[in-house]
């Protein structure tokens, strides 16, 4: 289908949309403040408290099993210091991401988005670490962001969501291709178009737009197929969506691992197969942390 | 006896290079009370002299063996791998019978490379009747379970099964495949039963491996663990020799032949992975 065309659907979409969820301000601002190198973790800290809901998710989030800390952290400013500075502006664009989508119903259960996008945003962070990729951090917040367009499609295409779910169930059909053929785009022209909305740097824009297409990524084609990787782990290893979609695939014939592989020559001998049983091992923790970020905080 | 996190991973790194099978962590505890028991039986006071022992070249092949029977059951189940199954109902098998249908050679072959009592063999027969029975019209269809061990095998043949056995399946298939006798043991049907055929096989036979030739599916699970590595290689390159070039090779749930056999290519599927040529 044309890509073009794609995209201006899925532009029309975004912007059919009035009460279309913004980012909160607040992540913004510590962008910014981050930026200055002369920042205080104690100003970081003062910014993010004013909002307690991110204040509270930032310390679950440092205190899950992700970031393993030897003793809990309570506070937040321990928190910051335990992340180092560069993490906090991804954690802090996760938690303005979770709290734009809440509190709305959609075709599918939020939690088990979130369960997905932790699981691939965890993956590529490992995979990151094994290729040497620089930005570590970068893959994972990417890893955790690239099907926002999901939830769009979710909460304001319920109903075309809904028939594109039931229609591919029992087959081996992908969900994207299904998303193409039924609405004339698919999550990824969607996530883009939210995210060019949302200001995001161009690319984190990319891997929203290819992490289904990575040979056509030209900005960092590495961390495109980084997700695209840690996508299709995750779609075999129970961060699936609660198993909505059939996803099979033949590593050799991925074009993600052809890309790494020219990075990192040492991936071809890697125990595809153990590292599969160490997601399966991660997947609770995965889960614990997504229940917890929703546990007890008012929408 | 509590293994620590690191005993654990030392252990658990081990039997998998050896064995190629992967204990997850939710399997600490079972792990934890059978190595107990055997480390009271070797006599060896701690972990390390457990693994120390188990490292030994004289006597760590045996005492090997021995945990290994402790830590893996022989006991199978119809639809035991669910994952697997799933995964030829709804993918392997579409595909392999279009594209044999196109080349009009219209036989299936599939071969239960460690039989047992039958399970996995009949399983895959219920399977097609239930599922496939309408594309499959007019084919030749043959199933084949091999064993080492000739009482297993004879009660497969036999095709009378415990509660046990039967434990995973579904209602539908229990009623559809099997009748119950006056000792509450279940009789399987006659048309499963003529669709499988077994036999005795050693799979460390070379001269009778040459002769497995042409299968569409293989299963082999839970049985390379016990081979050491030359043999497990060598029983793989049979396995790959005796596959056709579109066919799938499975293992079990938690196993590996990463480092066995570097031939055969993964082909991951939801919660399992397949190889293929």
């Amino acid at each position: 289908m044309n890509k073009q065309k794609m995209m201006e659907k899925a532009q029309r979409m975004v912007s059919g949309v009035i009460n279309l969820p913004t980012i909160p301000a607040i992540a913004t601002r510590v962008a910014s403040l981050l930026d200055n190198p002369d920042v205080e973790v104690e100003e970081v800290a003062e910014l993010i408290l004013t909002d307690q809901v991110m204040a509270t998710r930032v310390i679950k989030i440092v205190n899950s099993p992700l970031f393993k800390p030897m003793h809990e952290i309570s506070s937040l400013k321990r928190a910051l210091i335990y992340l180092g500075l560069h993490r906090i502006r991804e954690i802090a664009l996760t938690c303005s991401i979770i709290k734009a989508f809440e509190g709305k119903d959609g075709a599918f259960d939020i939690k088990t988005f979130w369960q997905h996008s932790f699981g691939v945003g965890t993956v590529s962070r490992i995979i990151a670490q094994r290729v040497r990729y620089p930005e570590v951090e970068k893959a994972y917040i990417c890893g955790i962001i690239h099907d926002i367009g999901e939830v769009f499609l979710s909460n304001y295409m319920q109903k075309e969501f809904n028939k594109i779910v039931e229609l591919i169930k029992g087959t081996s059909h992908c969900f994207v291709d299904a998303e193409a053929l039924w609405l004339g785009t698919t999550h990824c022209e969607i996530g883009h178009c939210l995210a060019k909305k949302w200001n995001f740097p161009n690319d984190y824009c990319e891997v929203i737009a290819l992490h289904h297409e990575p040979a056509k990524a030209t900005l960092d084609p590495m961390l495109v197929a980084i997700v695209n990787l840690a996508d299709l782990f995750c779609s075999v290893r129970h961060l699936d969506y609660g198993g909505r979609e059939w996803v099979s695939f033949n590593l050799a014939e991925e074009k993600s691992w052809n890309i790494l592989q020219n990075y990192s020559p040492k991936l071809a001998s890697m125990d595809v197969e153990r590292f599969c049983f160490e997601l399966d091992e991660r997947v609770p923790e995965i889960q614990d942390l997504v229940d917890s970020l929703f546990e007890g905080l008012a929408k | 006896m509590k293994l620590t996190e690191k005993d654990f991973e030392m252990l658990r790194d081990f039997i998998y290079s050896v064995c190629g099978i992967y204990f997850q962590s939710s399997k600490k505890y079972f792990l934890e009370s059978r190595i107990a028991q055997r480390m009271a039986q070797a006599g060896t006071p701690d972990p390390a002299a457990y693994l120390a022992l188990l490292r030994n070249a004289v006597r760590g092949t045996e005492e090997l063996k021995r945990l290994l029977n402790d830590i893996t059951t022989n006991e199978t189940f119809f639809f035991r791998n669910v994952a697997q199954l799933t995964a030829l109902q709804q993918q392997f098998l579409p595909a392999l019978i279009e594209g044999k249908a196109k080349t009009g050679f219209r036989k299936l072959r599939i071969w239960s490379a460690a039989s047992s009592s039958g399970e996995e063999a009949y399983t895959l027969a219920m399977l097609l009747l239930e599922k496939f029975q309408q594309q499959l019209k007019g084919w030749i269809i043959e199933i084949i379970g091999t064993d080492i061990n000739e009482t297993v095998l004879e009660q497969a043949r036999a095709g009378i099964y415990t509660t046990y056995s039967v434990r995973n399946i579904d209602e539908q298939y229990r009623k559809k495949y099997f009748t119950v006798d006056g000792q509450g043991r279940f009789i399987l049907a006659p048309e499963v039963k003529k669709m499988v055929s077994f036999s005795r096989l050693n799979l460390n036979d070379d001269t009778k491996m040459l002769f497995m030739k042409s299968f569409d599916i293989i299963f082999c699970a839970n049985v390379l663990i016990y081979f050491d590595t030359a043999s497990k290689s060598k029983v793989v390159q049979h396995f790959y020799n005796n596959l056709q070039p579109y066919g799938y090779f499975f293992v079990g749930q938690a196993e590996s032949l990463h480092g066995v056999n570097d031939k055969f290519k993964a082909v991951h599927f939801p919660g399992g992975f397949a190889y293929k040529k």
